[in-house]
């Protein structure tokens, strides 16, 4: 409470005092009271006024710290008006009534934006099942009578259906809470339903692929890890150069196992790879290369953080290689063992 | 002797695709196309797997599941385009034995019944597979002629398989690299020519010559 502003405030009061003083002055003199009694009757009212004041000013301070001590405290602002108690002052009292209502309004817009965020989201991953039908429909079609321009089909199909995981992923990570499921998987199967899932792309980039002998078991969620590795995957075929050479391998450090997904692509600028995970962040390679989007390694590091995983990258000219490092869990082992 | 699988998918396409590519790998297929009669055609059709869809007009794959299961411990695969993980919980807890999401992979599709079958029917596993004088060992790794024995990799292994289960026709280069990455080799063109080559030496060795012919722009064929 700024207490010049208070002072200023009570002005008007201290004048009316003022006046009725100068007033019972004139009367007490008129009366024939001696100077000395007028001037005691004075100092006793001023005395009176001024304690009065001082004892109000000092209540109404502590009241209004209490009240921003208890706001600076919680943790949604806006619910201020629920926790506080009702003032005794009468202007106050109309403050709280228009706290509450403009909170209670407040929280109307937020359920109202968030149920159609959430009707959104679930239409989204609807629509996604179903545009998945005509894909699998497309997709067996193609396989089943191949012909000269089927594996372009084919690949194109791929990306349709990445670009749709995308999307899935997207409205998913907002709220992932309750979409993931942790459990025992085997690193070198997702590794390998990532590279099916892109087979047509490598193979139609003439990627050469060396995938080592993964033997690790690591806890997490299998479809968002091949969603993580087929952006990886995707983004080394966009920026590769020629003869493109991919390296998929494991290995253990300390109680982390590490995934690593390299390639001996253009590379990402050393001013660039700090940035590399922000929205929308596509750097000198997006100048270079305009498929570039933005989303990709923003997403992965968005699920990266919900499961617990590493994610880090390493660049040079020679290439860029990109390390997931998943904790082994020594309790779980223990129980096991 | 054939195993048989059965087709419960409501989408028309789909299910003849699933028909054609099944057939094509040597099952035999029953696919129902009436959902309400279809646990009694489950009971008088004896299939040694079943593909499940979950979203099925007026039913869903999850009851028929467990109404299934109730009578038959055969293997079930669900197929679906549902990727939540209350769908799987669901699909594991009552009783499937896999889950796979569309738009599966066909070559994953195929391995999957593939083991699920050897792991239910072990004693009906082809394991070798004859081209002439030439009998392909696929549990041992190895091909037999006029008695002699050579030992193969696994990359030429999956080269003869592929080569003896066409037995005949033409193979592009590219479709037997799809069907190595399918089977999680992932050679390339000039890895592709060096298996080749390395097979030819190791048939010349026991007396098998131009076993494998080279079609010019064409592929190769036995």
């Amino acid at each position: 409470m700024n207490s010049i502003q208070y002072w200023k405030n009570r002005l008007p009061f201290l004048l009316t005092n003022l006046v009725c003083m100068a007033a019972l002055t004139v009367f007490l003199m008129a009366c024939g009271n001696s100077v000395s009694a007028v001037v005691l009757i004075l100092t006793v009212w001023t005395l009176i006024l001024l304690s009065g004041l001082t004892f109000t000013y000092w209540k109404r301070k502590r009241q209004m710290k209490k009240l921003l001590a208890m706001a600076e405290q919680l943790s949604e602002r806006y619910l201020i008006s629920e926790v506080m108690e009702l003032p005794e002052q009468a202007e106050d009292q109309v403050y709280y009534q228009l706290l509450k209502m403009a909170g209670k309004s407040m929280l109307e817009q937020i359920g109202e934006v968030e149920r159609e965020r959430l009707e959104y989201k679930e239409y989204i991953e609807q629509w996604i099942h179903e545009i998945k039908t005509p894909i699998t429909a497309m997709k067996l079609l193609c396989e089943n009578h191949r012909t000269a321009w089927t594996k372009e089909l084919l690949l194109e199909l791929e990306k349709t259906n990445r670009f749709t995981e995308q999307a899935l992923y997207y409205a998913r990570s907002e709220h992932t809470e309750k979409d993931y499921s942790v459990r025992e998987i085997a690193l070198s199967q997702v590794v390998h339903q990532a590279i099916a899932d892109n087979k047509y792309m490598l193979l139609q980039s003439g990627v050469h692929l060396e995938v080592a002998e993964i033997q690790d078991m690591v806890y997490s969620d299998e479809k968002w890890v091949r969603f993580i590795l087929n952006q990886l995957i995707s983004n080394a075929v966009k920026y590769r150069k020629e003869n493109p050479i991919f390296h998929i391998y494991a290995c253990r450090q300390q109680n982390q196992i590490i995934l690593v997904v390299e390639d001996n692509g253009i590379g990402i600028a050393a001013s660039d790879l700090s940035r590399v995970f922000e929205k929308g962040f596509t750097g000198q390679n997006g100048r270079l290369i305009h498929q570039s989007t933005g989303i990709g390694l923003y997403l992965c590091k968005r699920l990266c953080e919900k499961l617990g995983i590493g994610i880090t990258v390493k660049s040079s000219e020679q290439g860029t290689a990109v390390f997931l490092s998943f904790h082994i869990n020594c309790l779980i082992q223990e129980v096991q063992n | 002797m054939k195993e048989k699988i059965m087709i419960i998918e409501d989408n028309p396409l789909i299910r003849n695709e699933l028909k054609t590519l099944l057939k094509s790998n040597s099952y035999e297929i029953a696919a129902p196309e009436d959902f309400s009669g279809v646990i009694d055609r489950v009971k008088a059709d004896h299939p040694h797997l079943i593909l499940l869809d979950i979203k099925l007009p007026g039913t869903s794959g999850f009851s028929l599941c467990s109404q299934i299961r109730t009578f038959s411990q055969v293997p079930i695969i669900f197929v679906t385009s549902c990727t939540t993980d209350m769908d799987e919980l669901n699909s594991i807890m009552l009783g499937g034995d896999a889950f796979i999401t569309k738009p599966y992979n066909t070559a994953i599709l195929l391995a999957k019944i593939a083991s699920l079958l050897k792991k239910a029917y072990p004693a009906q596993q082809r394991e070798q597979i004859v081209y002439g004088d030439a009998v392909l060992h696929l549990e041992s790794s190895s091909l037999d002629y006029n008695g002699q024995r050579v030992e193969l990799t696994k990359n030429e292994l999956k080269i003869l398989y592929y080569l003896f289960r066409n037995g005949g026709k033409i193979c592009s280069r590219g479709d037997m690299i799809e069907y190595l990455w399918d089977n999680q080799l992932y050679v390339d063109d000039n890895a592709l020519s060096v298996n080749i080559n390395r097979i030819r030496e190791k048939l010349t060795g026991i007396g098998l010559r131009d076993f494998i012919k080279t079609k010019h722009r064409q592929g190769y064929t036995i």
